[in-house]
């Protein structure tokens, strides 16, 4: 058996300290004011001991640096972790010289034990044990057996919860999003160690700030605001989302100040864990498709960063359409029209071409070189019938262009469109 | 020239070269498709990791026809969409897959402020899966130009900047620089490469290949309809106007 003790130094990390350790053990309990894992059993796959201890207790930015102490029990840990605690020096004979005051169970006993000269708890473990449960009760004598390990050790061992959900007191009051950045980093790291803990990743996660003032110039304000962000891909390393969260956070208003910042977990996936590959062509630097398009949607807006669509149809401007990367950025497309005659610019609407007598003009009168094709429409299109010639033709200006002649239905005047750039 | 023994002939250094020859590009480069521009670059193509500038009146003329090419190329070889920052119209993509980039292979950004658009193509380069860049840039200073220039080669991209023509005295961190000249053709000037200076522009085919003989069958005042492999529809029949 090997005990780790830790005495957690912020109150408001314990439950990320109890999160943070069961990624070693699932053997992790609270005894009094200190966690206490037992990790034999999985020290072979940390790689030892004292690399165990070290990943354990090197936690990064992640959680502040504790005191901790190991031994053989759990209650001897925790005795020791006591003893560092007061800066006192550990005896030489563990356990039997340690004081009885460092096992809880006997600190109601304690003065009376040492005014009968029993001071360690090798002097209490020597006294006649009938006697000890007749005078001190059975409590007792369980604890020092549990503590020299002569009967097995069992707690209410504890468990990460199915959804994360912290809720965290801003250090002031935040009269901007930003602000809550700092706060919101924290409740990050935090819930880096819960997916750890859990093996998940997660997808979409919610911000929620309570707001500090009831009315604010004689509207009533909701308690609370909310702001979600979603991710493609389940993610564990936080470096995406808090770029994401700070993004999301920099164009977010705050309707009055704020004063506690709640972290909700709403979608997670399983944590497929980080591929390796010792090619050099898998591990290219830089960041992931879907981490830049969402960067850039959360600053640009949605609608600055676009993928294309195709679309069956015969009319040029609805062939192809732009959506939002978003969410679109994989799957595969059905075959669509394909032509070296189109131009490869194509203006966003057809422009009406001013007529000088017969000829269209854009820059000078446009000079006719082909005629490619027509197209007709039924009239239960979206958007009217269309009825159209196309051709090519030249521009003094603008080289070729795409136009088009709109064929009246009457006996009105053919009106001409530019619709596209040849480059 | 005797060499002297102990003394490293420059000439054989990778980075240096003569100043009548073309220098050797250590690094990777793309073809262009063009062979009389490959002929006249350092390397024989686009360099990787490189800022590579094209100067032009007219923004958006002729760039596909210089670059897709390239461009085809590279989506064939790497996984990932080129990102096309602030393209002065939107482009086609039925076209441009006809030339080899199908339209899953785009990826268009548009900011409002100039500002964006530097972080957005910086960003851009920053990404793993995309492999080209191709921005318009009109506004963008020589220092905003390195910085681009330094993530391009950092992270190994294909980064064209396309700027008006009033820029060219001003200096650049490019690799490259080119001028479309403004006309029908296609004529690009060479203004700064690893190299003799080029006097003469080079004319590359303006448009292509079936464009071209659809408009030199036009030219020819002979009716004939150019060949083609596949029909996508039955409208889509070329006809020469007579």
């Amino acid at each position: 058996m090997y005990w780790i003790a830790l005495w957690p130094s912020h109150d408001e990390e314990r439950t990320a300290w109890g999160w943070h350790a069961l990624q070693f053990t699932p053997r992790v309990a609270w005894v009094d004011e200190a966690l206490l894992l037992e990790v034999a059993a999985s020290e072979r796959l940390w790689g030892g001991r004292k690399r165990l201890l070290r990943r354990f207790l090197d936690t990064g930015e992640l959680l502040a640096s504790s005191p901790w102490a190991t031994a053989e029990t759990s209650l001897v840990a925790l005795a020791l972790l006591r003893l560092k605690q007061r800066g006192e020096p550990a005896p030489a004979q563990v356990p039997d010289a340690l004081a009885l005051e460092l096992l809880t169970a006997a600190r109601e006993h304690v003065g009376i034990l040492e005014r009968i000269g029993c001071r360690t708890w090798g002097d209490l473990r020597r006294l006649p044990r009938a006697g000890v449960v007749r005078r001190f009760g059975a409590p007792l004598l369980e604890a020092l057996d549990h503590a020299c390990g002569d009967r097995p050790e069992r707690y209410a061992w504890i468990s990460a919860p199915e959804s994360f959900d912290v809720r965290m007191e801003l250090a002031a009051l935040a009269t901007s999003a930003p602000e809550l950045m700092w706060t919101a980093q924290r409740l990050l790291s935090q819930l880096q160690l819960w997916l750890r803990a859990r093996h998940r990743g997660v997808l979409a996660l919610e911000l929620e700030w309570t707001l500090d003032l009831r009315r604010l110039n004689g509207k009533a304000l909701p308690a609370n605001e909310r702001l979600q962000i979603r991710t493609a891909q389940p993610a564990q390393d936080m470096v995406h989302l808090r770029r994401l969260v700070s993004e999301h956070l920099s164009r977010a208003t705050l309707s009055a100040p704020a004063n506690h910042l709640r972290l909700r977990s709403l979608e997670t996936a399983p944590w497929p864990g980080l591929s390796t590959s010792l090619l050099p062509e898998d591990n290219k630097p830089g960041e992931k498709l879907h981490e830049f398009v969402e960067r850039l949607s959360a600053r640009l807006g949605e609608h600055g960063v676009l993928v294309n669509r195709v679309h069956s149809d015969h009319r040029p401007e609805r062939m192809q359409s732009w959506v939002p990367a978003k969410g679109h950025v994989e799957g595969s497309e059905p075959a669509h029209p394909v032509d070296a005659l189109y131009p490869s610019w194509l203006l966003p609407e057809p422009v009406l071409l001013e007529m000088r007598g017969d000829t269209p003009c854009h820059g000078g009168p446009l000079r006719r070189l082909a005629r490619l094709y027509r197209v007709e429409t039924g009239w239960w299109e979206e958007g009217g019938p269309a009825c159209r010639d196309y051709f090519i033709a030249r521009s003094e200006e603008a080289g070729l262009v795409w136009i088009y002649r709109e064929r009246p239905g009457g006996n009105g005047r053919a009106r001409w469109y530019l619709q596209g750039l040849y480059a | 020239m005797r060499s002297l023994p102990g003394v490293i002939d420059p000439g054989t250094l990778p980075h240096v070269w003569r100043v009548p020859e073309l220098a050797c590009a250590p690094e990777k480069v793309l073809g262009t498709g063009h062979p009389r521009l490959d002929a006249q670059l350092p390397g024989g193509g686009w360099p990787q990791g490189a800022l590579l500038e094209i100067l032009q009146d007219h923004p958006g003329r002729h760039v596909w026809q210089l670059l897709l090419p390239a461009l085809a190329l590279l989506a064939r070889e790497q996984q990932g969409p080129m990102v096309v920052v602030n393209a002065p119209f939107e482009p086609f993509a039925p076209a441009l897959a006809a030339q080899g980039l199908t339209h899953s292979r785009l990826l268009r950004i548009e900011a409002a402020r100039p500002a964006l658009r530097l972080w957005a193509a910086e960003q851009a380069l920053r990404c793993a899966d995309v492999p080209s860049v191709l921005a318009w840039l009109p506004q963008a200073r020589a220092p905003e130009l390195r910085r681009l220039h330094l993530a391009a080669a950092q992270f190994g991209k294909w980064l064209f900047v396309f700027r008006g023509t009033n820029v060219r005295a001003e200096s650049s961190p490019a690799r490259l620089r080119l001028e479309i000249e403004a006309g029908e053709g296609l004529n690009v000037r060479i203004l700064k490469r690893r190299g003799p200076p080029l006097a003469y522009p080079l004319e590359l085919p303006a448009h292509p290949k079936r464009l071209s003989q659809l408009l030199a069958s036009r030219r020819a005042k002979v009716p004939s309809t150019p060949a083609r492999k596949d029909r996508s529809h039955v409208l889509d029949r070329t006809v020469a106007l007579a």
